[in-house]
């Protein structure tokens, strides 16, 4: 069953087309990586599954249901939830209230959501650094607290957003092992990244998309061999940007 | 009337435009901006107007050196918050002190140029009386909104307050210094608060609190006009002017205040971009 | 002891000392100092809740004043309901107008909404200084309301002495602080502090910042409009001036801003330490040095804003806490504190 199906979406930002008729699908309990050279239309992509930009066209179904225009909180509540490209932390407050503001997303009680908050700040390593301010965090550890407090929403997929860009190598496998960790608990994950190493060996298929368009799918191995990809990331690359 | 409402707003616009941030001491500049033109008319006994030359360049660098040292350290610790809201409270609190120290200093009383070649004056247009010095406000108005504008589009620092505005992290990585095109604009800002000043001292009574009447409708109009537009602040101004003149003959002149705040009211829930707004920064 | 009963212990000392000042304190003078004092505490406990929380500025608090005021006293004059009925009313009322600032301006950056606080509360003093009767309501423009001192009794919200005024504004600014606590520990206070601090993250977990950010604003505002009715029985004198005034709501944000906005001891801080400066100064150089409080409150709010961006209760939290430290002797507890500084 595909738990996400995008058809034929569209989305412009005055003259200029930044999603151009994309269509995929994931099935539940996958992960899917997106793929594209930088203004490829990814994040853009992401923000319309979101709901932060209304798609211009096309139809996006999550779970058998049409969300085209609705709002994020309410997609977060069905199970729908993300992490930022630039990290938003909650500065002022500690971890531990980061991804509290997340667990209440499925309960009204405080003390219930505190359990919940521990329980997925113990799942991704992290319960050491639970009264720590979240502005003093290194940028690994704001990438984790971003996924901690998608996480704490109890989703039913996960889109994550460049998780590992500006990790350290040793981040890098941590983080790979962590979102397996997390698919092996039957949370579905559409995934951007830069890193082809950790994005080849997550993902059980890829979508690469260039000018909005999706100009290859299939397994890492697959794209990888693509010409058309090879092309996009080498040779238009530089004559474009 | 509406012409002074209008270069009161464009100040406010200017700041706005540049630093995304309202400057809630707007009137108390354009107060000591009055403060200013009326001791310099007195000492040097000089026509009203030519104490442009006077109030202008106090303005200026009061200005600058107000941001420099009051509001500048507070971007600087919230680097990275585009509208920092803190500098919104620093300004109402320079508002306070500006206000009362001119209270304590000079006293609460009204102050008048008294023997000024212009009070009073009118001429004959058609069937209507326009008064002399509104008439050259709405000039000063109309002159001061096109230099700005030719400042901003022509100058070197005009295009880089105008980049500092779009982007202010971008323009600072081109080596533009942030800080100083802030002071500059900040500045001008109160550059054109004087102007507003020196032509509204011939027919307006000075005290202490002059400013925040001003001070409000330069917000009305600024939103009214669209946060930011150098052409919507002198429009709008001269909307808010139109309706306090013409309303007063229908109804009284108090009911026309509250008619200014519902009609901006209306524009916040209707269109809040502004009448010529641009929608996208908001 | 541990520091936890120090805590209890504290807040203890200062319930008793409070409920027990009006016996050893007899002047009326500072009774009435006292008075307006915890009057502005409860003001900006209850700005609090959304220009602290919510991560707003409201600056037209006073309109919510007003509305109390004028909704209970009218009733009570003019209908003969109880000051305590009327007051449930305006408060009400003062909800509601909440929401309608609310509703077209959250969505918006925080200046629109300070200049529409400011607009919306400045048209409502306008309005009732220019309206003699609203439908049946008599408003009396701009010379407001006499209350005449008859029917003295808890019933008709009317005291003789000032003591009974003292324990009423008492009551009510432990119920506000009781109930801002609550709120900070609840799944509201979590979302109104997110909304504010990163609005599209905040979206993004599931919270309608707008819709949390209105129950916020309805809250406060029909709190302030209970305190509205307070003080026109208080002073048995109320005109658009007094009660709808800019400087009204700029006051209370200002102390609540000096003295921490969103902790919830940083506003009742605030009018601890400004309000004995406002009345003294108005007391003893009132005639002299006109607007001399206003202008340390200026000055005051500026260098606060600039060294301590989070108010003074920041640093007073720190000193407290070390004093602690050096009390309980555990050093080590007192370490990890450190490190936040």
């Amino acid at each position: 069953m595909n738990i996400l199906e995008i058809k034929n979406l569209v989305k412009d930002f005055g003259g200029l087309r930044a999603v151009d008729t994309l269509s995929l699908s994931i099935e539940k309990g996958q992960i899917l990586g997106l793929i594209g050279p930088n203004g490829a239309g990814k994040s853009t992509a992401f923000n319309c599954i979101a709901g932060v930009y209304p798609p211009t066209g096309g139809e996006i179904y999550f779970a058998g249901e049409k969300i085209n225009r609705r709002k994020p909180w309410d997609l977060c509540k069905k199970g729908l939830a993300r992490t930022f490209q630039i990290v938003k932390p909650f500065s002022s407050k500690s971890v531990l209230y980061n991804v509290m503001v997340g667990s209440f997303a499925t309960t009204d009680k405080t003390a219930v959501a505190e359990e919940k908050a521990l329980k997925v700040l113990k799942l991704l390593y992290f319960e050491d650094k639970k009264d720590e301010r979240a502005g003093n965090l290194t940028i690994g550890e704001r990438k984790r607290l971003e996924i901690a407090r998608a996480l704490a929403t109890e989703p039913k997929i996960l889109l994550l957003d460049e998780v590992m860009a500006g990790l350290r190598p040793a981040e890098v496998d941590e983080m790979v092992q962590i979102i397996q960790k997390l698919r092996d608990q039957g949370i579905t994950i559409f995934v951007i990244e830069h890193i082809m190493r950790a994005i080849m060996a997550l993902s059980d298929r890829i979508v690469v998309i260039h000018f909005g368009k999706k100009i290859a799918e299939g397994s890492p191995q697959e794209v990888a061999s693509d010409e058309n990809v090879i092309k996009a990331y080498l040779g238009d690359e530089y004559v474009v940007s | 009337m509406g012409s002074i409402y209008g270069l009161t707003a464009l100040g406010l616009t200017i700041i706005f435009g540049v630093l995304k941030v309202i400057n809630f001491a707007h009137g108390s500049l354009l107060m000591v901006g009055m403060y200013v033109a009326y001791w310099a008319i007195v000492f040097t006994g000089l026509h009203p107007y030519i104490s442009l030359i006077i109030v202008v360049p106090v303005m200026y660098f009061f200005g600058f050196y107000l941001q420099d040292i009051v509001i500048k350290p507070i971007f600087k610790a919230e680097k990275d918050v585009r509208e920092p809201i803190t500098v919104i409270i620093v300004t109402t609190g320079v508002w306070y002190i500006l206000d009362n120290l001119t209270l304590l200093i000079f006293g609460p009383q009204y102050r008048g140029i008294q023997d000024n070649p212009l009070r009073g004056k009118m001429i004959e247009f058609g069937e209507m009386m326009i008064s002399v010095p509104k008439l050259w406000g709405f000039v000063a108005a109309v002159i001061t909104a096109a230099a700005v504008y030719w400042f901003f589009q022509k100058t070197r620092m005009g295009r880089a307050i105008r980049a500092t505005s779009l982007d202010r992290e971008a323009a600072s990585l081109m080596g533009i210094n942030q800080f100083k095109v802030y002071n500059v604009a900040f500045g001008i800002g109160t550059a054109t608060a004087g102007i507003a000043a020196v032509t509204l001292v011939p027919f307006y009574n000075i005290f202490p609190t002059v400013g925040v009447l001003f001070d409000i409708k330069g917000f009305i109009i600024v939103v009214l006009g669209g946060l930011g537009s150098i052409g919507g602040a002198i429009l709008g101004g001269i909307i808010i002017g139109l309706i306090e003149s013409i309303g007063p003959q229908f109804m009284t002149a108090t009911w026309t205040e509250a008619i200014v705040y519902g009609l901006f009211l209306l524009v916040l829930f209707v269109k809040p971009s502004g009448l010529f707004g641009v929608k996208y920064d908001w | 002891m541990t520091r936890q009963n120090i805590n209890r212990f504290a807040l203890t000392l200062v319930g008793v000392v409070a409920f027990g000042l009006p016996l050893v304190l007899r002047s009326p003078t500072y009774l009435h100092i006292l008075i307006l004092l915890y009057l502005y505490a409860y003001f900006t406990t209850s700005w609090n809740l959304v220009g602290g929380f919510a991560g707003v500025l409201p600056l037209g608090h006073a309109a919510f004043v007003g509305i109390g005021a004028y909704t209970s006293t009218i009733l009570s004059l003019q209908y003969g309901v109880s000051p305590w009925l009327g007051m449930i009313v305006g408060g009400i009322l003062a909800a509601i107008a909440g929401v309608l600032i609310g509703l077209p301006t959250f969505k918006m950056r925080g200046a629109y909404f300070a200049l529409a606080t400011i607009a919306f509360s400045e048209g409502i003093r306008v309005m009732v200084e220019n309206i003699d009767y609203l439908g049946p309501f008599k408003l009396n423009g701009p010379s407001g309301f006499q209350i005449p001192p008859k029917n003295i009794g808890l019933v008709n919200y009317m005291f003789i002495g000032k003591e009974p005024y003292y324990y009423i504004v008492l009551v009510m600014l432990i119920g506000v602080l009781a109930f801002t606590y609550f709120i900070s520990r609840s799944k509201l206070g979590y979302y109104l502090n997110a909304g504010g601090e990163e609005p599209e993250a905040a979206m993004a977990l599931g919270i309608n910042v707008a819709r949390a950010k209105l129950i916020a604003m309805a809250m406060s505002s029909f709190l302030t409009a209970l305190a509205g009715t307070f003080y026109a029985q208080f002073t048995l004198y109320i005109h658009p001036k007094s009660v709808i005034s800019l400087d009204l709501s700029f006051e209370i944000a200002f102390i609540a801003l000096i003295g921490g906005r969103g902790s919830i001891a940083g506003p009742v801080l605030g009018a601890l330490l400004l309000r004995p400066v406002s009345d003294f100064s108005r007391i003893y150089f009132g005639a002299t040095l006109p607007g001399l409080h206003l202008i340390i409150f200026g000055t005051v709010l500026v260098l606060v804003m600039i060294y301590q961006p989070r108010g003074l209760q920041e640093p007073l939290t720190r000193a407290y806490n070390r004093l602690l430290d050096k009390i309980i002797g555990q050093t080590a507890q007192g370490k990890v504190r450190h490190e936040y500084s």
